[in-house]
């Protein structure tokens, strides 16, 4: 039996774990620094900040990042080191409910085909 | 004899499918008025005693805010192979989702419940926000929500 193509992909399948795991922030309480700090420095870094919130241990900042890009980026708060950073959606979550309504109030959800084995088919969505 | 084995299985497999009869739902989800950022939605099914049995929809994009939507989250391990392709944006405040999608037959009158579990960001999770049994007599009823869902209602076509 050929074990070694099972081997790699157990491997890379909890390297990957791993990975995803990271994006959660273990500084201790202690060492934290106010978020004002943050604040501080983003704004001396070009950031337009609209938001600083603590989630999964991390600060996560939502704003316009030194580029001008609308987005949504975790910090570690001890070292106010970056470890994440996504853009942000103008189509979720935030105060623009017409932008992420498309056409006729048509949802723009993801279109595959589901594969959880209970909903046949594509389902249809709409927002009014 | 195996090619007939095979044959058979594979007739099997293709055809029965056909046979089984479903039918279009449309769950229609109105939400109260709320100051607040939109709402994440988590409709699944459950069995009598509450054990999850399947995704239905859930409204809201990012999959790390999806632990907030606490039944849900727990009966299907955030798998995402219980949601992919039934995801969507968050739903504001006051605004009524609707969603039509094909059920089996056997899931209704069977004992079957919907279930809709809510979260809004810095507000409070709210579990089971509605319980609605899956049932004939209960299409175009609306049922009421305990959280930001203002009611429930499914129509069975």
């Amino acid at each position: 039996m050929k074990t070694k193509p099972i081997v790699l992909s157990i491997s890379l399948l909890l390297m990957s774990g791993t990975a995803m795991a990271d994006d959660d922030c273990n500084d201790s309480v202690a060492n934290w620094q106010p978020r004002e700090n943050l604040r501080e420095k983003l704004e001396s870094e070009g950031w337009t900040v609209h938001r600083i919130k603590v989630d999964d241990g991390c600060y996560e900042v939502k704003g316009f990042d030194s580029n001008g890009v609308r987005a949504e980026a975790s910090f570690a708060p001890a070292s106010l080191m970056m470890m994440s950073w996504e853009r942000e959606e103008a189509d979720d979550d935030d105060q623009d409910p017409g932008k992420w309504s498309g056409k006729n109030g048509q949802d723009n959800a993801r279109r595959q085909i589901p594969g959880n084995g209970i909903v046949k088919g594509r389902p249809t969505v709409t927002v009014e | 004899m195996k090619k007939f084995v095979l044959a058979f299985s594979l007739f099997t497999a293709l055809a029965l499918p056909a046979y089984a009869q479903a039918r279009d739902v449309t769950f229609t989800t109105e939400l109260q008025s709320y100051n607040g950022d939109g709402a994440y939605l988590a409709l699944y099914l459950t069995d009598a005693a509450g054990e999850y049995q399947g995704t239905l929809w859930v409204s809201g994009k990012k999959s790390k805010y999806y632990k907030h939507l606490g039944g849900w989250a727990r009966g299907s391990g955030l798998n995402p192979a219980e949601y992919d392709g039934l995801t969507g944006a968050s739903v504001t405040s006051g605004r009524t989702l609707k969603i039509t999608l094909n059920l089996d037959d056997s899931l209704i009158d069977n004992g079957y419940e919907v279930r809709v579990d809510s979260a809004v960001e810095d507000m409070r999770d709210i579990r089971a926000d509605v319980v609605a049994p899956l049932t004939t007599d209960g299409s175009g009823k609306p049922v009421s929500g305990r959280g930001y869902v203002r009611s429930l209602t499914y129509d069975l076509q």
